[in-house]
């Protein structure tokens, strides 16, 4: 598992995922591996260079890995870099959201309601 | 970077949520997440540009401590506060917050606290800590907006 070559991996990662096309080409990966004809079917009236394109940029960010032996060569999630992101995610939004709520409630006390 | 935006508004003036954000006998009384206390003793706050921002908090159930700090980068009472967060001992959450404080009307706040974070730093930390893969979570992340 090569580390994309950035500054900033996190943001390559959510920048790959700032697409609704590339979304769904993600969610389709997590049921299983596909193909780029099958990627295609997804969504409606979009070219197959047009998911090969946005399977280069996937594969770029690390989010996916196309397979070497077949001829469709097959695309695969990898799942580790939204792993990373959201797991932080999810800490940090915790973290805000009950303190937040704790401080909505502090200033209910304060003001005896 | 990533920038992350929380925002609420609460039935209280202006003042009264700038102060209860910014005046340490007042933040020792809601600062953390649920479960976590941030005693009156450990909180230092130097509100002026430059000046350093310190307290711990403690986890009530295990008693573990997390010293966090940062520094004041603008002070403007009581409608703006940006302040450099060091981020949290495990070397995540490292960023800038920017805390703006809205009258709606007299009685009336939006309090909006914008985060630019590093997350360079948090996924080199978070590969230190052995996050692994949490496929469950794709699912919620990858629905559409």
């Amino acid at each position: 598992m090569t580390p994309v070559a950035t500054p900033d991996p996190l943001s390559v990662t959510f920048g790959a995922l700032a697409d609704p096309t590339r979304r769904a080409i993600l969610a389709r990966l997590a049921e299983s591996d596909a193909s780029v004809n099958e990627l295609a079917a997804l969504v409606p009236a979009i070219s197959l260079q047009a998911v090969s394109k946005h399977l280069q940029v996937l594969e770029r960010a690390g989010l996916v890995t196309r397979g070497r032996v077949s001829r469709q060569r097959p695309a695969h999630l990898r799942a580790e870099p939204i792993a990373e992101a959201t797991a932080w995610l999810a800490r940090y939004r915790r973290f805000y959201e009950e303190s937040l709520d704790r401080l909505g409630e502090h200033l209910s006390r304060l003001q005896g309601s | 970077m990533v920038e992350i935006e929380f925002a609420r508004t609460y039935a209280a003036p202006r003042e009264l949520v700038w102060d209860a954000w910014t005046d340490p006998d007042q933040m020792a009384q809601w600062w953390g997440p649920r479960g976590v206390t941030t005693p009156r003793e450990s909180i230092e706050v130097d509100l002026r540009p430059g000046g350093r921002i310190r307290f711990e908090m403690v986890d009530d159930a295990t008693g573990a401590r997390y010293p966090n700090s940062g520094t004041v980068l603008e002070v403007d009472p009581p409608s703006r506060l940006v302040y450099a967060d060091d981020g949290f001992p495990d070397g995540t959450g490292k960023g800038t917050a920017t805390v703006t404080f809205t009258a709606v009307d007299e009685r009336t706040t939006t309090l909006r606290v914008h985060i630019v974070a590093d997350f360079d730093e948090t996924v080199r930390a978070g590969a230190e800590r052995g996050w692994g893969s949490q496929l469950d979570k794709l699912a919620g992340y990858l629905a559409p907006a």
